[in-house]
C-alpha cells in the first residue's frame, strides 16, 4: 500500500526533492520523444543535439554535396545534403537542398510542379530555422537571400495567363 | 537499541529511496516503453500516445487500487503532510496513471475490431471489479492475470496469426480468418522486438506495483520499531 509516513526527517526530504528533479526530468524527456518520434538512436542522438545546441552539419558531406551542385548533379547533392543535415535544422543546408530542387526543376518551356513544391518546403523550412533573414554568399549562385528564392519557387508554382507567352523561353535560370 | 534505531533509519532511508526515486522511474519507463513499437519493415521506432479508451481504462485502474487499498489517497495527499511531500506523492500518482495507461497501450490491439473487442473486454473486467471486495494481494494476482492474458493474446496469438514469414499452415489460417470477418480482425504487424518490449514494460510495470506494496510493509516495520524504541526509552 502506497500511504504517508509521517516521519519525514531531513535526508527524506532531499531525497524527495532530488528524486522529483530526476523524474521530472526524464518526464520531460519521454515527452520529447513522444513529440519528435525519432525513428533510430541515431536520430534519438541527433535530436539530443539539436535540442541541447551542439548539433553541427556534416561539413565534409556538406563540401562534397557543394561541389556535385556545382557540376549539376543535384538529386546526388541532396542526398549528401540530407546525410550532412540529418535533423534538417541547418538552414544553410535547406537553402542549397531548396536552389538544387529549384535548379533542377526549372525548364525552359515549363517548372516542374513536384520539384519546385518539394523546392518550397525547404525553403520555408530554412527561412523557418534562421532567426535572421538568411542570405548565404556564394558567387555561383544568382539568388542569395532565402527570401528571393522563395519568390521565385512560388512564381513557378502559380499559373498564369502569361505562361502562355513564346518569349519566355528567353528566360534564363538564376 | 543503537542497532535497532541504525536498522530503522536505514530503512526508512530505504524506503524513501524507493518510493521518491525508484517507483517514479519504473513507472516512467513504463510510459516510455508502453507506447514503443518496432516497424516490421524498416525496424523504425514508432511512438504511439496513450489513446482516449486507455486514458478511460487508466482511471479505472487507478480508481481500483485506491479501493483495494493499494494506495491510500487520504494519507498520500494530507493537510497535515509538508508541501513536498504532497508534491511527491501527486507526481508518483500521476505517473502511475500514465504508466498504467501506458500499458494497456501495450497489450491492445492498435485499430481495428479487435482493438474494440480488447477494450471491451478490459472495460468489463475494470467495471466489475469496481464492485468486488479486493485486498491489495488478490487485485495484484487479478492484474498479473489479466495482462498476462492480453498479452499471450497479442503478441503471440495473433502476432503468430497474421505473421508473414511464418509456416504455410499460419499463413493460411491468417488469410482464413482474415477473408471470413472480411478483414475487420486484421491486425498490425510489428518486429519481434515489439513483443518483448512489451513483455518487458509489463514485467517492470508489476515490479513497480509490487514495489508499491512492499513499501507499506517497510513503513508498518518502521513504524513498530519506532514505537518499540519510544516504549523502550
Amino acid at each position: 500500500m502506497l500511504s504517508s509516513n509521517d516521519d519525514t526527517p531531513m535526508q527524506q526530504r532531499w531525497i524527495q526533492i532530488i528524486g522529483l528533479a530526476l523524474s521530472a526530468v526524464y518526464a520531460a524527456a519521454i515527452v520529447w520523444l513522444y513529440a519528435t518520434e525519432p525513428r533510430s538512436f541515431k536520430e534519438v542522438a541527433t535530436g539530443a543535439q539539436v535540442a541541447v545546441g551542439t548539433y553541427q552539419v556534416d561539413q565534409e558531406k556538406f563540401n562534397a554535396a557543394l561541389t556535385l551542385f556545382r557540376r549539376d548533379q543535384f538529386r546526388a547533392a541532396r542526398d549528401e545534403w540530407l546525410r550532412a543535415d540529418a535533423a534538417q535544422s541547418d538552414p544553410r543546408t535547406q537553402f542549397y537542398i531548396a536552389y538544387s530542387f529549384y535548379r533542377e526543376g526549372w525548364g525552359r518551356i515549363y517548372y516542374d510542379q513536384d520539384l519546385f513544391k518539394q523546392g518550397l518546403e525547404a525553403v520555408n523550412r530554412a527561412i523557418a530555422l534562421s532567426t535572421t533573414p538568411l542570405t548565404v554568399d556564394d558567387e555561383n549562385l544568382q539568388m542569395h537571400t532565402a527570401a528571393e528564392l522563395k519568390a521565385e519557387l512560388e512564381q513557378g508554382t502559380e499559373r498564369s495567363w502569361g505562361d502562355a507567352n513564346p518569349l519566355k523561353v528567353l528566360r534564363t535560370r538564376k | 537499541m543503537s542497532d535497532e534505531l541504525r536498522i530503522s533509519r536505514n530503512r526508512s532511508k530505504n524506503q524513501a529511496l524507493v518510493t521518491y526515486v525508484v517507483l517514479p522511474f519504473i513507472f516512467l519507463t513504463v510510459a516510455l516503453l508502453g507506447g514503443l513499437r518496432v516497424s516490421s519493415e524498416s525496424h523504425a521506432f514508432m511512438f504511439l500516445p496513450p489513446s482516449l479508451i486507455t486514458l478511460v481504462l487508466a482511471v479505472l485502474l487507478v480508481l481500483l487500487f485506491v479501493r483495494g487499498r493499494l494506495i491510500e489517497i487520504r494519507s498520500l495527499i494530507a493537510g497535515e503532510n509538508p508541501p513536498a511531500t504532497n508534491v511527491a506523492h501527486i507526481w508518483i500518482l500521476l505517473t502511475l496513471f500514465f504508466a498504467s495507461a501506458q500499458a494497456f497501450n501495450s497489450v491492445l490491439p492498435e485499430h481495428g475490431l479487435l482493438h474494440w473487442l480488447f477494450s471491451f473486454c478490459f472495460l468489463w473486467t475494470l467495471w466489475n471489479n469496481q464492485f468486488s471486495s479486493f485486498d491489495a494481494r488478490r487485485l495484484l494476482r487479478s492484474l498479473v492475470v489479466l495482462f498476462g492474458t492480453a498479452f499471450a493474446l497479442k503478441h503471440l496469438l495473433l502476432a503468430s496469426l497474421y505473421s508473414t514469414d511464418g509456416t504455410w499452415l499460419k499463413r493460411l489460417s491468417g488469410a482464413v480468418v482474415s477473408s471470413i470477418t472480411l478483414g475487420a480482425l486484421d491486425s498490425e504487424q510489428f518486429a519481434p522486438a515489439t513483443g518483448y518490449i512489451s513483455f518487458f514494460t509489463l514485467g517492470l510495470y508489476i515490479v513497480g506495483l509490487m514495489l508499491i506494496g512492499f513499501s507499506h510493509q517497510q513503513i508498518s516495520t518502521n513504524t513498530d520499531i519506532a514505537l518499540t524504541s519510544s516504549r523502550d526509552s
